[in-house]
């Protein structure tokens, strides 16, 4: 805090206002995280506890080859859904910014109803619809094999983070000049040439958010691979669960968990220079 | 190892009395206490029973690390043997329990508590395959997960122990060894099976009873339970398989920290009285080791024998065991690759 005495200037006030905020991020974010990397380094007791040591092999057997499938499928899975989200999205947002007239805010809450339940229940009710003998066959009169499939971990993902990507990308074509669709209409006639020439590029930074929002929680997810998937769909969220709940093995979890947190740090460096970019331009 | 005769926690100068002195904070496996007996718990001593469940060993073991406090928990054997072992259990005076007595003589001095005073047996339990036999021909072997006519309709359990201990006695090793060549060759039969599988899970009830399995690797006492909950209880049969039977006992324990032991004890002396026991076997479908109630249980299975787990059978089988901590490691390491394999 600044020494300002008497009557506060607009930055120590802001400074001032920003500490409950920051208390918060610090006692249940900073601490943890801290409490996370350096149980990484730690061992177990004979009950399975954690302490805290120098066991840096916790890192040699995150990077063995064997754990590199996992990732990369978590990765594919992630990619996967983003792109759905996008494709099932973008329209959806693009309806809603532009044709939803007075009751827009009526389908934006709309859009975010569904999070109201808690994800894990509703993938316990996508157990359920897709079951062998479960409704959606039963209404369709087939017998699909829906569960237990990477389709199904991918279905779940969408589903579960669909909205992420349908928000930020509202948000874009909500603040988007509808003059310029009209002025690119002018100039070129077609609707899809204006889209790609004009809205799309408008509302790229959106989409970039989307998908950034809907990729991360996505590669970490474990949930719907635990609830959805077989025993082909593994991935890095499953490990990491497994250590903690399973193996109790919490410093490897803890060293899964500080690895994946960096290379999705990585990816969001990458975002926000993009996104700094497009501001400065 | 915990197996010996001294834990670390010292003998309570003052005996605990098997008198309520709050609510009982209980902490099990769900649906594998008769319900019906909370009720009447909580009529007849006047306290509440403030239930929560845990869904694996490891689960319980991490609440309870984390300095939640229960007044009873039902860890398996060779979890008791460990948290005795660590004084986590409080020791209590068997006086105090006047039912003991229809408690099986195999039990008396039990190799998970020499000393019989920091658990009370709750139930036996085999490991084998449930099947659906209108579908498929059983062999009886574990081999059977790997059935081709059930690819996609075959379910491991999710659980380390068992399916290791599945994959040593395939092999011909020891269910508990951790000889590390033993291990790898359990992994890699496991591994030989997992394209075969829909999955691994505990749920084995629930993935029979919604069609999705045709067999499961899983638990006797789960199949009686299941034949509540279908149309055609005839087609679902357990079997105990020819390579070897898994067996394993859980138990009542009182932690170390409860804060109500004297409930704890009352409640115990509770399920032991054989009108309670045998409602108890009624609903769960697991034999409990009590002279009495096991007539319920003789009962329940008599046209399938193949559920039954008797003393005889512990005698004989192969029980699982606590793997001391290197071994755990290395089969805790074996299973997540098994898992991400």
């Amino acid at each position: 805090m600044d020494g300002n005495q008497g009557g506060l200037t607009g930055d120590a006030f802001a400074a001032r206002a920003l500490l409950p905020g920051g208390l918060w991020l610090l006692a249940f974010f900073a601490v943890p995280l801290a409490i996370v990397v350096a149980l990484s380094f730690g061992t177990t007791d004979d009950l399975g506890g954690a302490i805290y040591g120098w066991y840096p092999e916790n890192y040699s057997r995150v990077f063995d080859p064997l754990f590199l499938p996992v990732l990369a499928r978590s990765v594919g899975y992630a990619l996967a859904t983003v792109a759905l989200c996008l494709a099932l999205g973008y329209p959806v947002a693009y309806y809603i910014a532009r044709f939803g007239g007075r009751r827009k805010n009526v389908l934006v809450a709309l859009v975010v109803l569904p999070f109201v339940v808690n994800y894990l229940v509703r993938t316990y009710a996508w157990v359920a619809l897709l079951a062998d003998e479960g409704l959606v066959n039963g209404v369709l009169g087939t017998s699909v094999r829906f569960l237990n499939t990477p389709y199904a971990v991918i279905g779940g993902l969408v589903y579960g983070y669909l909205a992420f990507m349908i928000l930020p990308v509202y948000a874009a074509l909500d603040r988007m000049d509808p003059a310029l669709i009209e002025a690119g209409k002018d100039l070129y006639g077609s609707s899809w040439r204006t889209f790609v020439h004009v809205t799309w590029p408008t509302t790229f930074q959106g989409v970039l958010a989307g998908s950034v929002l809907v990729f991360l929680p996505a590669v970490g997810d474990f949930v719907s691979a635990q609830l959805l998937g077989g025993p082909g769909t593994y991935m890095v969220g499953n490990l990491i669960q497994q250590q903690f709940f399973g193996a109790e093995d919490w410093p490897f979890g803890s060293a899964l968990t500080t690895v994946l947190m960096l290379f999705l740090l990585g990816w969001m460096v990458l975002y926000l220079r993009s996104a700094a970019r497009a501001v400065r331009t | 190892m915990g197996n010996d005769d001294t834990p670390k926690q010292p003998a309570k100068a003052k005996v605990v009395p098997a008198k309520p002195d709050g609510d009982l904070v209980y902490f099990n496996w769900s649906e594998y206490l008769n319900p019906k007996l909370f009720k009447q718990f909580e009529k007849r001593y006047g306290v509440k029973v403030r239930q929560s469940n845990f869904d694996s060993m490891q689960g319980m073991m991490a609440k309870l690390r984390s300095g939640n406090r229960y007044d009873v928990i039902f860890p398996t054997a060779e979890w008791a043997i460990r948290l005795r072992a660590a004084g986590a259990l409080l020791r209590f005076d068997p006086g105090q329990l006047k039912h003991m007595d229809t408690v099986y003589d195999y039990f008396a001095k039990p190799w998970y508590d020499p000393t019989a005073d920091h658990t009370v047996p709750y139930a036996m339990y085999a490991t084998g395959l449930i099947y659906r036999t209108d579908k498929i021909q059983p062999t009886g072997s574990f081999n059977d997960l790997g059935m081709p006519e059930a690819k996609g309709r075959s379910y491991m359990l999710d659980d380390f122990q068992e399916v290791i201990g599945a994959g040593n006695l395939v092999n011909g090793a020891e269910l508990n060894s951790t000889d590390p060549a033993d291990v790898e060759k359990a992994k890699e039969w496991a591994l030989g099976i997992k394209p075969n599988l829909r999955g691994f899970s505990t749920d084995d009830i629930q993935n029979m009873v919604n069609g999705n399995g045709w067999v499961h690797h899983g638990w006797n006492g789960d199949v009686v339970n299941l034949r509540y909950q279908v149309k055609d209880p005839e087609n679902y049969s357990f079997q105990k398989c020819s390579e070897g039977i898994p067996l394993g006992s859980d138990c009542f324990a009182i932690p170390a920290n409860a804060e109500h032991p004297g409930t704890a004890l009352t409640f115990i002396n509770f399920m032991l009285e054989p009108e309670n026991a045998a409602k108890n076997i009624n609903y769960m479908g697991y034999p409990m080791p009590y002279k009495g109630p096991d007539e319920t249980f003789a009962e329940l299975v008599k046209d399938d024998p193949a559920i039954n787990v008797t003393v005889e059978d512990l005698q004989s089988g192969q029980q699982f065991e606590d793997l001391g901590r290197d071994g755990r490691r290395l089969w805790d390491q074996t299973w997540t690759e098994i898992k991400a394999g």
